[in-house]
């Protein structure tokens, strides 16, 4: 919704810039997107008349005009337009002018003749080109004959007003109308609106019940339709006027009754349309649901088939409009019409809403539909059309309005308290301030009758004198026991007086606080309820008068555990040299191909999403790694070689397929790294990653969950080198799985560099991690070392070897690292080199040298049985 | 004798100033005199020629001699000692301007680091931080909030649809809903649902189709529109800085009567009117408002015994005014020379 300002001051008498307005409307909740500041960049564009043209001696396209500007001397201007004459009146920019379109107009010499200005075309002035003559599109803009000269070119083109653009919420559909504005705007100022006094001559004497036949079959989809006939309707150009003010609100100005019916829908917020009576077949019209493929031919002159059910407006033989969006084809309104129905109807908003999208029709009507127009607002605009038409002489109206309205709406009354507002706001408005905003509102106030609430009221002041009878009872019973001599019985007496003096003075019985009953003025069809008075209050008083408090009482905050659990995944990430990336939860067929993804793997079964925005990423993922492989492409792609990435975030598996229900979301964990093992640095490893550093990731990171008793041993990934993939294993749970990405999938994503990823299931991680810290004291007494290097076959694996050592370690076995790993030529092909370093320790005591020889015996022996392992010399 | 000692006192004196100019010198100078077969033993030796009376008075001077020349030895020895370490830490000297050997720090995203904050904000005020599932059925991303089909307020939010009733949410408002009726009726809640949204826009430079929100719920007795306005001006000050000043614009949202938006105070120009703010001086950075009783009622709530406040705000736009970003597709594009300045 737009308008202009003059238009609201037709209507109230206001002395505020378009800049405070917006302000105004804004801060009580009817925001005002934007001001136009109409005329702007046109303050120095005058209008001048050409006196004398001259060819410039030494150009064959400028020209030397003498214009005439109301001074006293003549302006020599330079122009390269060709549309020019003498004798046209045309807009000059004057020396200073800083134009719509940038430009700042300066002297200057066209090849050494003096310019003082310049004239100006349309598009230089940023005035609408439609409607223009070709050589005025791209000429100098001519202005009409009897355009007085020397005036600011605003004001002949009517831009000195400021435009409204109004982004309005989806309630207030009161304010889509320039005399709901100004009911806003009286509240805000206090100023009294003056809205116009319509009265209509009913000079045809036929009625208009005889003429047309109106009818209502889908009530539920109209609750009213109210129609008048227009007579001997002239079809010409509206009055100047009215084309200003439709222009300022953004409507192009078509002829009369067309105008006449977009002013008043404008004015009041009521759609109306016009049908030609001839063309009405049967002279009837009737809102009913469309039948299935039904043609519609609509004022586009597009050829539509209904899908069934959207409300059509129909004559006797066909749809003639699709109601409240689009009118139809055949009865519109031409040149040869001369009798006119005219309609005023209430639609449901969701239908109108339905219908619109379904169709891809949006309108100023549909939009007034859509949030719901006053259904007791019908006979006023279909009046007020009437009359207008009337005033430009343009037609004469039958006697009475049809009006088919089968269950009048009742008025909605609502009661509250001011306690009641005051507790929602947290404000303490008296009794009066509330009042007086509603009433300004349009609401009317009573105060509701005390009958209605004394029902409940008797239940209480009976609980209440009972209750404190009750405790009387009992307060002089105890006074009446303590009495054991003479002299006491004054005391009891005294005492039991004071009970009685407390118990009246106690007794605030509460009567009903004064409560209201409001009755909703007829075009607010959002308020219903005691919490919608409460914002009325408020966003007229202002927001910025409401006090900050804060809640009371406290609470615990927290996470969950499982939040706290993803925290520190990403802590100790993060602290090993990971980046944390976000990616979004799209994926496609495409990228499971990419992955190498079986076709019958479970992971091929993901949620498609009916209207993804490209067809590049349709699904939603079912494994991070789809994402984590985007962000390398995208890195490597723009020659960041060095990638350390993770991230933490759900996929989703359909419980069926097709969806019937929400699908398992799952938290996972994906890390993706390539490039150099250290940064670049003129004193550093240049050495790439390989398996074992993402390997070591994981290692640290379930050390940092207090993961502990795992075994690794070789996994399977159809996105992973099959050498080259390891799981981490805990019972029959796999916690992580990490490995070199297969070399086809970096080849299908374009990736020429060796890429390790490793995947985890949060849940998993989190079942076991251990939820206690256990530390592990300092040794008293030193530990002994002792290192095995031996020779075993190429294939056996190391961590095995560690299990039989770790086995066969005896009491004060207490650990082994592998320090060494070699093939080569200095010992056979086939065989590779293992060397432990093995400590021993006792808790109580240092150990001698031959209890671990013993132990390191022992193991040796086991080595030398399970691997066949011999020394290495 | 006594002029042999002298003489010696002096050629010892002389040898270890002058002669000695190294460590080893030193000590070739030392043994020369003081050594086993040294010249001061030598005279040593050559005392029991003397006489008994002599004997004490030499000896008293043979050790004076001693005694001063490994005095001067001992001062020479340090002297030179210190020399030679000046020499040593003189030829061990480098380029200290050379980069230290670099390490590969990790990085949470920016975004995290965000919410991170905004939560222990929150969780400091006495809130838990609820989750609610991404993908939802329309009942609880529209209805249970008071927006029923064909509510004109839908088309504020253009959804993913998975199934007619099935969408990815778009907005974390469905995990009120959820956390009320996971709640004894009308018992108190002090809640935060951070997580990821979806809504069908272009990904450009202030849209993408997935983003983040965190949505707040208040739920107690006597909750009021101030208690909303204190808290929001709290968070707002604790995030964006003491001075910042909040303004309530009254708005429309279904789910909240009164509803308001929430700008801050320009972070960039303090008011002052800026690029960042289009000159306004104010940024939109929360929607908000007490929760309106039809939402209570759904989710088995007692509108007439209690009341609460939401709000709702995109932690994308917060970050991109912590960290002065222009562009909101940095935060989804992962590039690892963005990610590591966080």
């Amino acid at each position: 919704m737009q308008v202009s300002t003059k238009w609201l001051k037709d209507y109230i008498d206001i002395d505020l810039t378009a800049d405070e307005l917006a302000e105004k409307f804004t801060m009580a909740g009817i925001p005002v997107e934007n001001v136009i500041h109409a005329g702007e960049g046109l303050e120095k564009v005058i209008t001048g008349r050409i006196e004398d043209l001259k060819a410039h001696p030494d150009s064959d396209h400028l020209q030397i005009c003498q214009m005439d500007i109301g001074a006293d001397n003549l302006l020599q201007i330079v122009t390269g337009a060709p549309n020019v004459e003498e004798g046209q009146i045309v807009p000059v920019a004057m020396i200073g002018a800083h134009l719509p379109n940038g430009q700042k107009i300066s002297k200057g010499k066209m090849r050494g003749v003096a310019s003082n200005g310049m004239l100006c075309s349309a598009g230089e002035l940023k005035l609408d080109l439609e409607g223009l003559p070709i050589e005025q599109q791209t000429g100098i803009y001519i202005l009409p004959e009897d355009t007085p000269i020397g005036i600011p070119v605003a004001e002949v083109l009517g831009l000195d007003d400021d435009i409204l653009e109004f982004e309005l919420t989806a309630n207030r559909g009161d304010c889509f109308s320039v005399v709901g504005l100004v009911r806003e705007l009286s509240v805000l100022t206090g100023k009294r609106p003056k809205y116009p006094e319509i009265v209509v001559d009913e000079n045809d004497k036929r009625t208009a019940e005889d003429l047309v036949k109106i009818g209502i079959d889908a009530k539920d989809l109209c609750s009213r339709f109210s129609a008048r006939v227009l007579t001997n309707v002239k079809l010409k150009q509206s009055p100047e006027w009215m084309i200003k003010r439709l222009e300022g609100a953004g409507m192009r100005a078509i002829n009369n009754v067309v105008d006449v019916t977009n002013f008043v829908m404008l004015e009041y917020g009521q759609p109306l349309h016009a049908y030609d009576f001839d063309k009405v077949v049967g002279h009837e019209l009737t809102a009913r649901r469309a039948e299935e493929g039904e043609p519609l031919h609509t004022l586009d002159d597009s050829n539509r088939l209904a899908k069934g059910g959207e409300l059509v407006i129909a004559d006797a033989e066909k749809a003639a409009g699709l109601a409240g969006i689009m009118g139809g084809f055949e009865t519109e309104i031409t040149e040869d019409t001369t009798t006119v129905i005219l309609e005023a109807a209430c639609f449901n908003p969701a239908s109108i809403r339905r219908t619109g999208r379904a169709v891809g029709l949006h309108s100023e009507a549909s939009g007034r539909f859509e949030r719901g127009t006053n259904e007791k607002g019908t006979i006023t605009a279909l009046n007020r059309v009437a009359q207008l038409l009337q005033d430009m002489d343009a037609c004469t109206v039958c006697h009475g309005v049809v009006d088919v309205y089968p269950e009048p709406k009742d008025d909605v009354k609502i009661k509250f308290t001011t306690a009641q507002i005051n507790e929602r706001l947290g404000t303490k408005y008296t009794d009066e301030e509330i009042v007086k905003v509603l009433e300004a509102l349009g609401f009317e106030v009573e105060k509701a009758s005390v009958i209605d609430d004394i029902g409940d009221t008797i239940e209480d002041i009976t609980d209440n004198v009972f209750g404190r009878l009750s405790g009387l009872a009992k307060s002089i019973t105890k006074s009446v026991r303590g009495i054991s001599k003479t002299s006491d019985v004054n005391d009891a007496v005294k005492d039991i007086g004071n009970s009685i003096g407390d118990m009246v003075k106690d007794t605030n019985i509460n009567l009903p606080v004064e409560s209201y009953e409001v009755t909703v003025p007829e075009w607010r069809n959002d308020v219903k309820l005691p919490e919608d008075l409460s914002e009325e209050v408020a966003r007229i008083y202002g927001f910025d008068k409401i006090p900050s408090t804060m809640p009371k009482g406290n609470q615990q905050g927290r996470q969950t555990d499982t939040q706290n659990f993803i925290d520190k995944i990403k802590k100790i990430l993060s602290g090993l040299g990971m980046c944390e990336e976000l990616s979004f939860a799209f994926t496609s067929e495409a990228m499971f191909d990419k992955m190498r993804m079986p076709a019958d793997s479970e992971l091929r079964r993901s949620v498609p999403i009916m209207n993804p925005l490209t067809d590049v990423s349709p699904l939603l993922r079912t494994t991070l790694l789809a994402s984590i492989f985007e962000n390398a492409v995208r890195n490597y792609s723009r020659k960041n070689e060095d990638v350390r990435l993770f991230e933490v975030a759900p996929v989703f598996f359909p419980k069926a397929l097709p969806i019937t229900e929400l699908p398992v979301e799952k938290q996972k964990l994906a890390g993706l790294l390539m490039g150099r093992r250290e940064p670049k640095g003129w004193s550093q490893d240049s050495a790439q990653i390989d398996f074992y550093d993402a390997k070591g990731i994981v290692e640290e990171l379930l050390s940092g969950l207090s993961i502990s008793g795992y075994n690794v041993e070789r996994g399977e990934h159809f996105s992973l080198h099959p050498g080259k993939t390891a799981i981490f294993t805990k019972g029959r749970d796999i916690l992580v799985t990490v490995g070199e990405v297969h070399p086809a999938v970096a080849e299908a994503l374009g990736i020429k560099k060796k890429i390790y990823v490793f995947e985890a299931d949060i849940a998993t991680l989190q079942k076991f991690a251990a939820k206690k810290f256990t530390l592990e004291t300092l040794p008293k007494y030193p530990s002994i070392s002792r290192d095995l290097a031996i020779l075993v076959n190429h294939d056996t694996a190391a961590a095995d070897v560690e299990k039989v050592i770790a086995k066969n370690g005896g009491t004060f076995f207490k650990g082994v690292t592998l320090f060494d790993v070699y093939t080569g030529e200095r010992i056979s092909a086939d065989k590779k080199s293992l060397a432990f370093a093995i400590e021993f320790r006792s808790k109580e005591r240092t150990l001698k040298d031959e209890e671990a020889d013993e132990a390191f015996n022992n193991i040796l022996a086991a080595v030398e049985k399970e691997f066949g392992a011999t020394l290495r010399s | 004798m006594e002029q042999q000692i002298q003489e010696l006192r002096e050629r010892a004196n002389d040898a270890i100033k002058n002669s000695a100019s190294t460590l080893k010198e030193l000590d070739e100078v030392r043994v020369k005199f003081l050594g086993k077969k040294g010249e001061l033993t030598a005279l040593l030796r050559g005392m029991n020629q003397l006489t008994a009376d002599e004997r004490p008075k030499v000896g008293k001077l043979v050790n004076e001699a001693r005694a001063e020349i490994e005095q001067l030895i001992a001062e020479k020895n340090s002297e030179l000692k210190a020399k030679e370490l000046e020499t040593k830490l003189a030829s061990e000297k480098i380029d200290v301007t050379l980069p230290g050997r670099k390490v590969h720090a990790g990085h949470l995203h920016p975004l995290t680091l965000t919410l991170n904050r905004v939560k222990e904000i929150f969780i400091s005020m006495g809130y838990t931080v609820e989750e609610g599932p991404e993908v939802e059925t329309d009942y609880y991303n529209f209805e249970a909030l008071n927006l029923p089909k064909d509510h004109p307020a839908r088309d504020m939010q253009d959804s993913f649809y998975i199934t007619e009733d099935i969408l990815l949410r778009t907005q974390t408002s469905p995990v009120q809903a959820r956390t009320m009726q996971s709640h004894e009726p009308n018992t108190p809640i002090r809640m935060i649902a951070p997580g990821r949204v979806y809504r069908r826009d272009d990904y450009d430079a202030s849209h993408s189709p997935m983003f983040t929100q965190v949505e707040g719920l208040v739920i107690d007795k006597g909750i009021s529109f101030a208690d909303l306005k204190g808290t929001l001006e709290d968070f707002s000050k604790k995030i964006f800085g003491e001075k910042t000043k909040i303004r309530l614009r009254p708005s429309f949202f279904p789910f909240t009567e009164p509803s308001t938006e929430i700008d801050v105070s320009c972070v960039m120009c303090h008011g002052e009117g800026c690029k960042v703010c289009q000159g306004s001086g104010w940024l939109e950075i929360l929607g908000a408002g007490m929760v309106h009783p039809n939402v209570l009622k759904m989710s088995g709530y007692n509108p007439e015994e209690v009341s609460g406040f939401a709000f709702g705000m995109g932690i994308e736009r917060i970050a991109m005014l912590t960290y002065g970003l222009d562009d909101m597709r940095l935060l989804y594009d992962n590039d690892v020379r963005f990610l590591n300045q966080f």
